[in-house]
């Protein structure tokens, strides 16, 4: 069917962004971070402690309200070394191993996602005790909680 | 749960999945269609309604159905769209001849992943844009290979048998016409030496990307036996959504895939799925979601996935097959990946699976999800018997 093949392809590209609000609590939450301090929300219902915060527990269908300071420790629970990034949807080679992981912070329910510096791949392993490194200078963005490293 | 009427599965049609098709998608879609028509011997006027399957990202227009109405045969016809996986265009057909009001309903669903859209740029816009899309951190891959880890961390599956999973799939798509990536010689030592991705997640852990188009009619009881003598009864269905936010899931129980499967069952009557169940398709982007999925969907016991793939229990031929089309690493033309499996869960059970063929399968259910790692969640009960 090779005269059948038609590939010549018109190049539609989409150009526009969205300007999000990130709502009160997410707000409270890099307001926090901008002091190097990590802000989550409790339930009233269940108890979970959610961080970042959620502005409605999705099991309970309340609205936590009580804000809790979580210590900038926990450990880890799952991780991965990334060899590839993903860049505006392409799988591009990372210029060197990363380390991903999910980490539990003490006194928090869910996990966060962070880069994990300062441990060689090999070692990794759960309930590695890690604590977050701030930018030097916060922004509240969330980029300001940079990474995590092992707790000497 | 009861069905206020029985449907059925009476035909399906796929592409020859490819990287890049030959023909643009309105004549993919035009001669799929057509030659369904032809095959099952339907006219277009005897579909009362028709439910299109694709995303509005993929497609990159807004509303996306409005663009294919000539080539799908929907103009001036009663027509619909799901933007979610296949599977939920099957479960929305459904419901539309539950309601009484249609007997026959044609489920179109297609993705030109392989060549017109990136498959991770739609995945990463699945994500929760004011944290996780800010970080950077979180992809479909990376994402994928957390939770492959932490089930392997929970369970103790070894980085060979999961790459064990691949081979067997791959090897299943081999097997399958329409399969993209098929490799009969698949081994794991083959899967961990192609690229690197996640770890433990390697390229020919995940699919392909693939552009490809299915179709499938549903009819009622009444009207089935017009164009079939092999009914495929839709005998349970259940749905059920998860948190969005991924670190706040636990993703090796995946209870919105646990609770959709219960629900099915409940409604076909199954009791002990292990058992009752043949042969099952399910909608596992990685092979790391095969044992996970299948697990919560209660075909084998939690944490076994290790003795399921090293005494071959979900081969084609085995206890109760797994995949044996070869899953979505065969093929992954994005949401019509959910309605493939439904659609090769019924070729189990009506004999057409050619060299796929799980022998005497009887009960089959087929899988499908929305979102990353499994946050929402469509399970089919299908049988030959009412």
């Amino acid at each position: 069917m090779a005269q059948d093949h038609h590939n010549v392809k018109a190049f539609v590209p989409l150009t526009f962004g969205y300007n999000y609000r990130v709502g009160a609590w997410m707000e409270k939450y890099l307001d926090g971070l901008s002091e190097k301090k990590i802000l989550g929300v409790k339930c009233p219902s269940c108890g979970k402690v959610t961080v970042p915060p959620r502005s409605v527990c999705g099991a309970c269908f309340t609205k936590p309200e009580q804000w809790v300071e979580v210590p900038p420790e926990g450990e880890l629970r799952t991780f991965t070394v990334g060899r590839v990034k993903v860049a505006a949807g392409e799988i591009k080679d990372a210029d060197e191993p990363y380390v991903i992981g999910m980490i539990k912070l003490d006194g928090a329910d869910s996990l966060l996602s962070a880069t994990v510096k300062g441990i060689d791949p090999d070692n990794l392993k759960p309930g590695i005790r890690l604590k977050a490194v701030f930018s030097d200078e916060p922004k509240g963005t969330t980029a300001d909680l940079s990474y995590f490293e092992p707790v000497e | 749960m009861t069905m206020s009427r029985n449907v059925a599965i009476v035909g399906w049609k796929q592409t020859k999945h490819t990287a890049c098709s030959e023909v643009c998608r309105e004549r993919m879609l035009y001669e799929l269609i057509k030659e369904f028509y032809a095959d099952l011997g339907i006219t277009k006027d005897e579909v009362d309604t028709m439910v299109l399957n694709s995303n509005d990202f993929q497609d990159g227009r807004t509303i996306s159905e409005v663009y294919p109405v000539s080539w799908v045969g929907a103009f001036n016809k009663d027509q619909t769209k799901v933007d979610a996986d296949g599977s939920d265009a099957v479960l929305y057909a459904l419901m539309r001849i539950l309601s009484g009001n249609y007997d026959t309903a044609l489920i179109i669903s297609y993705a030109m992943g392989g060549s017109e859209f990136r498959n991770q740029a739609i995945m990463n816009y699945t994500l929760d844009p004011i944290y996780e899309r800010q970080r950077g951190i979180i992809n479909e891959l990376s994402a994928s290979a957390l939770q492959a880890n932490a089930y392997m961390l929970a369970h103790g599956l070894t980085e060979n048998q999961l790459a064990a999973y691949a081979a067997k799939n791959l090897k299943n798509a081999a097997k399958n016409p329409f399969a993209l990536r098929q490799m009969a010689d698949a081994t794991p030592e083959a899967v961990l030496e192609s690229k690197p991705y996640y770890s433990p997640l390697h390229e020919l852990h995940g699919y392909p990307a693939t552009d490809g188009a299915c179709v499938m009619l549903l009819a009622s009881e009444e009207k089935a036996g017009q164009w079939t003598d092999k009914p495929v009864w839709i005998r349970g269905t259940g749905s059920c959504q998860d948190t969005y936010y991924f670190g706040d899931r636990d993703l090796v129980k995946v209870d919105a895939l646990r609770k959709a499967a219960q629900s099915a069952y409940a409604m076909a009557g199954v009791s002990n799925p292990a058992e009752e169940i043949d042969a099952a398709e399910i909608h596992s982007s990685f092979v790391s979601q095969e044992p996970i999925f299948a697990e919560a969907m209660g075909l084998f016991p939690e944490g076994s996935g290790g003795k399921v793939i090293d005494e071959g229990l979900s081969l084609i031929g085995g206890k109760l097959c797994v995949n044996a089309s070869g899953g979505p690493q065969g093929a992954n033309p994005f949401t019509t990946t959910g309605l493939i499996r439904v659609a090769e869960a019924a070729a189990q059970l009506t004999g057409k699976a050619g060299d796929m063929q799980h022998p005497d399968s009887k009960k089959a259910v087929a899988h499908g999800q929305t979102g990353i790692c499994g946050q929402h969640n469509t399970v089919f009960v299908l049988s030959t018997e009412l």
